[in-house]
């Protein structure tokens, strides 16, 4: 009868949950790499030889930015050619149109539009790059590349998820340091990025991509005051219309050669303006042109094809400053990283910590020998540095005394071994031929030989460390992805599979009407097809933002479909009239259905969540409008009626009359506690911090866990009221028989005691979230609570015969749906961090992590501890009369499906989610939307397993206590028995 | 299966209540183009009003005809039923758009309001006219999706479609592509009345098949 036995139930589902974490974590370790980013700032540390970091000589902080600059110039030693910026970012501009590709000029088209720019770089006033962008190419990240060297990660992004301020190490922080005046006209990315650094500012949106004109006028209408303003060091003008004709009308838009036009002629107007022409009193000014990234034939961009990671950077000089005419004018690549290091040393900064980029040679070559290897060297340590974070076994000891002039060292080219041998080598080779060249500067026999060997050995060392460490952020390693994923994908199919044999033992068990129960039902094929839709929708990014619709859809439909069916087992034929009780029951089911149905609708209008629609009015909105005295009633008023709720449920379990009385004692206890916690503290958000109100919240959290463990431990040891009066009756009944009634009562105590237990957990869990979450989303917690209520009483109605892993899944949905309806998305900007810091004295990352996974995932986990209810109301007619019930065969028809439903539901998502950000790795919004979806998806997977784990645990104990008391009982019996012989 | 199964029509008959019902549609858009100077996506509530004010007597009048019993019951009463439960299923409609997530609101308070009567008149007034409070045809039809002759599959093919067109018309409704027509109730309404369409035509083609069949037993 059975398909499958308990043992290789467990066996199987352990194999799966265990390959489903190993290829969670070879995914996730393999997709996003987790950089080690070295925290600060550089300093005038960053001076000195890796090694002997001690400064403690110069306190930076303490310096004021005049002293900081001039300790810096002196530490230096390579004066700063310029002092003035003019960082002009033209958004989406690829290099190509500009400098030509292989050689070959570009276009005629563009060629005519840029004619200034031409001449420019004709007359060697300008030298042109092919910047090489990493991907993603899009603009935020490439930002933070230009302005830190640093290629992110997705994990740094998602770290700091409250702000989006960028809080490494950068050109603009250095700038900032030494007093700099700083402004920007352009895309509002830099004001998000760098919100306090700007002293005039106008951020444009890059919301309106029909706006090609308007977005640039707005950017150019500041040029002319600020040209002749001589107050700021740093001018950065971001032009985003090019990126808007790019995405409406690709690289052959009609509108490109007037959009070329236009920035040739913002260029024009910088470079003959008098400031960059004349010696002005502040010194000389670079303009430097760079695009973020470049765009495809039809104008998109976010991937990793040449045509989208050909950018722009063109150093044009001011006239005084232009370079000897032997230097050709449109070199071949540089990377886009290696902007900051070069950045830094023209201007006189430190170059910003986590920078992989290489100084460009020809932008420096007006320095002397001395400066230029000097520099070489601060972008070596600096560099070496980083290699030491990343491969702590890196330790390079170069001899101070010089090598002898020995050819030696520039024939040994090669350097092979093991990573660090590989570097160490390289560096110490670079280092020695400096410090030989350094002191051999008086006989300048061979200086130019041995000078031109350093520089290749620096360069050598320089370019090696650079392409290691970009490749190591950026590389994504196929082999691995693809092993985490082959091994989620059996984990699923193993998941499926089980499911499937359990539903056809389901469908064995019910013995009427075989054939019809094994024909897929109407809301068996809709859970199906809910998941389906789910997947599907998964690979579009604005279905991943407004995922809420999607959830309260499909599960309001659900509702619907049960209405119907419990409307086709409504009593209406002449022989079922008289049948009072089924229509009793049909309309209780009903009502409950109805109950799920408006609470989850009122759930859906409490926040109108996702990207787009978030405008819109909501009732959270309307509550936080009308003020804190309303917030509060309706506080308030759902800890009442949770407590109430509780009390109700409690008085109606028939277990031991002291215990129920005690668990509502308690449970009256702690909601009392977080209704005063309520009163007093909300009014004032200060007070919520404060040292009263901690010590409340950990009195509560104490509380609800040890009133909820006391329920867990003693509730299985408790034995149900018996009817005494039957038993009074019944007396004369034989031995067996009372054995009977005794043994049944041991499993009702069984159900009860589950029963009572989820009811303790869900009570428990909602009064802790109404203490956590936002005053706004109290009303929500009760509701999701009274739906999960309403849901049980249905389940537990009998009638219609339902499977039970439809009864799982549409929970599973109420739980989703309900994370949706508390104001969550698919953003991380909707975490509530505010919450995470209740109740606790000290900082702790671990704490208020546990926190914020509290309250975000409220209603999923609420759910899931709902099972543990859910278990006690569908095994009553397995067990009661079985006598030959075993362990194994009581767990599995416990436990089952409710365990094996949501993990189930969760593999199939999680599988497909996996695919789906493989598949869009270079999709436009892959760290924007597709990303922290991820994020999210992996949290609900850890929400799945801490659940059923709770519920394992949980079921596993009450039976076997209940085992224990069978065996304990059935020996008693026996001993009356033989007693009774003896006698 | 009790009550009235195996009702058929006649052919005539069956081939008129289609292609007016049908046609009641184009008509009824054409007027509120012509006359009203209104369509769908400018002003979807006077829009939908203009659609189930023409398709109304359109689908009760011709549907009463197919009354079962008809002597017991007048044609009158028929009609009279028809309306009823174009009220009263509209307030189910209703009821249901908001419970899956129809906005509520004043703005969006008309275009609800007509929406469900329209949606109550492709689905509920015909079985209202043709049914009464036959419970058990009702039953057959709408919980066990189980017709059997061709006045069943009139009945039941089209309501099934327009209600399954209406939950498919809504789902480009959260997607980004800022179109005019995914306001509430627009793309629902076309999604409701393709299904309805194309339910029409099932009906017809399965009202023929279903009626032949008994002829060929005849013979």
């Amino acid at each position: 009868m059975s398909l499958i036995s308990c043992k290789s139930l467990t066996i199987w589902t352990i194999f799966a949950m265990a390959l489903q974490i190993a290829g969670l974590y070879l995914f996730v370790l393999g997709f996003f790499p987790v950089k080690p980013a070295l925290s600060g700032a550089s300093g005038p540390e960053s001076y000195r030889p890796p090694g002997n970091e001690s400064f403690e000589d110069f306190d930076v902080s303490s310096m004021n930015s005049d002293d900081l600059r001039s300790l810096y110039l002196e530490l230096s030693e390579v004066p700063p050619l310029y002092s003035r910026l003019i960082l002009l970012v033209v958004d989406g501009l690829p290099a190509e149109f500009v400098l030509g590709k292989d050689g070959k000029p570009p276009t005629k088209a563009f060629v005519d539009a840029m004619p200034y720019t031409r001449s420019l770089l004709a007359n060697g006033m300008a030298t042109g790059y092919h910047a090489k962008a990493a991907p993603p190419t899009v603009t935020m990240p490439r930002l933070k590349a230009m302005v830190s060297g640093a290629i992110g990660g997705f994990l740094d992004v998602a770290l700091n998820f409250n702000t989006q301020a960028f809080l490494d190490d950068n050109l603009l922080g250095q700038f900032f340091r030494i007093g700099w005046k700083m402004t920007m006209f352009g895309d509002e990315t830099w004001l998000k990025l760098f919100p306090k650094l700007f002293t005039r500012k106008d951020g444009v949106s890059s919301f309106f991509v029909k706006d090609t004109i308007v977005v640039d006028l707005n950017v150019s209408r500041h040029m002319p005051e600020e040209l002749n303003r001589d107050d700021w060091h740093l001018m950065i003008l971001h032009y985003l219309g090019l990126d808007h004709v790019g995405h409406i009308g690709g690289r052959k838009s009609v509108l490109m050669p007037p959009k070329l036009r236009e920035m040739d002629d913002v260029i024009k107007m910088i470079h003959l303006d008098s400031i960059l022409s004349n010696d002005s009193k502040q010194g000389d000014t670079l303009l430097l042109v760079v695009s973020d990234h470049g765009m495809t034939e039809s104008g998109n961009h976010g991937g990793s094809s040449y045509e989208e990671t050909d950018s722009l950077a063109l150093f044009i000089y001011p006239s005084s400053k232009a370079p000897s005419d032997d230097v050709s004018v449109i070199k071949d690549t540089m990377n886009q990283v290696d902007i900051a290091p070069t950045l830094a040393l023209l201007f006189g900064v430190p170059i910003p910590m986590n920078n992989v980029g290489v100084i460009v040679v020809d932008c420096l070559l007006s320095l002397t020998d001395g400066q230029l290897l000097r520099a070489l060297e601060l972008n070596s340590w600096q560099l070496l540095r980083l290699l030491k974070a990343q491969l702590p076994g890196l330790s390079c000891v170069v001899s101070a005394s010089g090598y002898p002039a020995d050819t030696r060292w520039s024939k040994v080219s090669l350097c092979s071994g093991t990573v660090e041998e590989m570097f160490c080598c390289l560096y110490s080779k670079a280092a020695s031929l400096h410090t030989f060249w350094k002191s051999s500067t008086t006989s300048r026999s061979d200086s130019g030989l041995h000078y031109n060997h350093t520089v290749n050995a620096y360069h050598d060392f320089l370019m090696t460390a650079s392409e290691w460490l970009t490749r190591k952020v950026t590389d994504k390693p196929f082999g691995q992805l693809a092993f985490g994923i082959l091994a989620m994908v059996l984990s699923s199919l193993v998941f499926l599979r089980l499911l499937f044999c359990l539903r056809i033992e389901e469908c064995l068990k019910e013995n009427q009407g075989c054939a019809e129960m094994k024909s897929w039902s109407l809301e068996e094929i809709f859970v199906v097809v809910v998941v389906v839709f789910l997947v599907v929708s998964m690979g579009s990014s604005s279905m991943v933002e407004e995922e809420q619709y999607i959830w309260h859809f499909l599960t309001a439909t659900l509702f619907w479909i049960i209405i119907r069916k419990v409307m086709k087992s409504l009593p209406l034929g002449d022989q079922d009239r008289l049948n009072k009780s089924s229509y009793n029951s049909r309309f209780s089911q009903l009502c409950s259905i109805l109950v799920m149905l408006i609470c989850g609708r009122i759930i859906r209008a409490w926040h109108q969540g996702g990207v787009n629609w978030t405008h819109l009015p909501d009732i959270s909105k309307w509550l936080t409008q009308a003020g804190r005295s309303q917030e509060k009633a309706i506080r308030v008023l759902s800890v009442i009626s949770v407590t109430s709720l509780s009390l109700l449920a409690f008085s109606k379990s028939r277990l031991n009359k002291l215990f129920s009385n005690l668990l509502q004692f308690f449970f009256l206890l702690s909601g009392y506690l977080v209704l005063q916690h309520v009163m007093i503290h909300q009014d004032d958000e200060f007070l919520v911090s404060g040292h009263g109100a901690t010590f409340m919240a950990q009195i509560i959290y104490a509380v609800l866990s040890i009133v909820t463990c006391f329920t867990v431990l003693a509730s299985p040891w408790l034995s149900p009221v018996t009817t005494c009066k039957e038993s009074a009756s019944n007396r004369q009944l034989d031995c067996s028989q009372s054995v009977k009634n005794r043994m049944i009562s041991l499993s009702k105590g069984l159900n009860e005691s589950a029963y009572l237990t989820g009811w303790a957990y869900v009570i428990s869990w909602s009064l802790l979230q109404l203490l956590l979450q936002k005053p706004s989303n109290s009303m929500p917690v009760f509701l999701l609570l009274l739906q999960i209520s309403a849901a049980m009483t249905y389940f537990s109605s009998n009638g219609a015969y339902r499977k039970s892993w439809v009864e799982v899944s549409a929970l599973y949905f109420i739980g989703m749906a309900g994370h949706f309806g508390l104001g969550n998305s698919n953003t991380l900007a909707t975490i509530d961090v505010a919450g995470a810091f209740m109740g606790i004295s000290s900082h702790s990352t671990v704490l208020s992590g546990i926190l914020m996974l509290c309250i975000t995932y409220a209603s999923p986990i609420l759910v899931l501890l709902s099972l543990t209810m859910y278990v006690s109301l569908k095994n009553e007619s397995y067990y009661g009369l079985d006598h030959t019930l075993d362990f194994g065969l009581l767990l599995k028809t416990v436990l089952a499906v409710p365990f094996l439903v949501p993990l189930g539901i969760n593999s199939v998502l999680l599988v497909a989610y996996t695919i789906v950000l493989l598949q869009m790795r270079n999709h436009l919004f892959i760290w924007s939307v597709f990303s922290p979806k991820y994020l999210y998806v992996c949290a609900t997977t850890a929400c799945v397993y801490i659940g059923t784990f709770i519920l394992t645990a949980n079921v596993l104990y009450i039976s076997l206590v209940y085992t224990l008391r069978r065996k304990r009982m059935s020996e008693v019996v026996q001993t009356t028995e033989r007693e009774v012989i003896d006698q | 299966m009790e009550g009235n199964t195996n009702l058929q029509a006649s052919t005539f008959g069956l081939l008129w209540w289609h292609l007016l019902c049908s046609s009641g549609i184009p008509t009824a858009f054409w007027v509120a183009h012509r006359f009203q100077s209104v369509n769908l996506i400018s002003t979807p509530h006077r829009t939908l009003l203009v659609l189930w004010v023409i398709q109304c007597p359109f689908v009760i009048l011709l549907s009463s005809f197919f009354r079962i019993n008809p002597r017991d019951c007048s044609y009158l009463k028929a009609v009279g039923r028809g309306v009823l439960g174009l009220f009263a299923g509209a307030l189910v409609f209703a009821l249901g758009a908001i419970s899956l997530g129809a906005p509520v609101g004043s703005t969006y308070m008309l275009g609800t309001i007509n929406w469900s009567l329209l949606m109550s008149l492709l689905t509920v007034s015909p079985a209202a006219a043709i049914f009464g409070s036959s419970w058990v045809d009702w039953k057959r039809i709408f919980a066990h999706t189980r017709p059997a002759g061709s006045v069943d599959f009139m009945v039941c093919l089209p309501a099934h479609g327009s209600i399954v067109g209406a939950w498919f018309g809504a789902w480009p409704m959260p997607l980004d592509w800022e179109r005019p027509w995914q306001e509430w109730p627009i793309c629902v309404t076309y999604g409701a009345l393709v299904g309805y369409l194309i339910g029409m035509v099932a009906s017809l083609v399965l009202g023929f098949f279903s009626r032949r069949k008994p002829y060929i037993k005849a013979d």
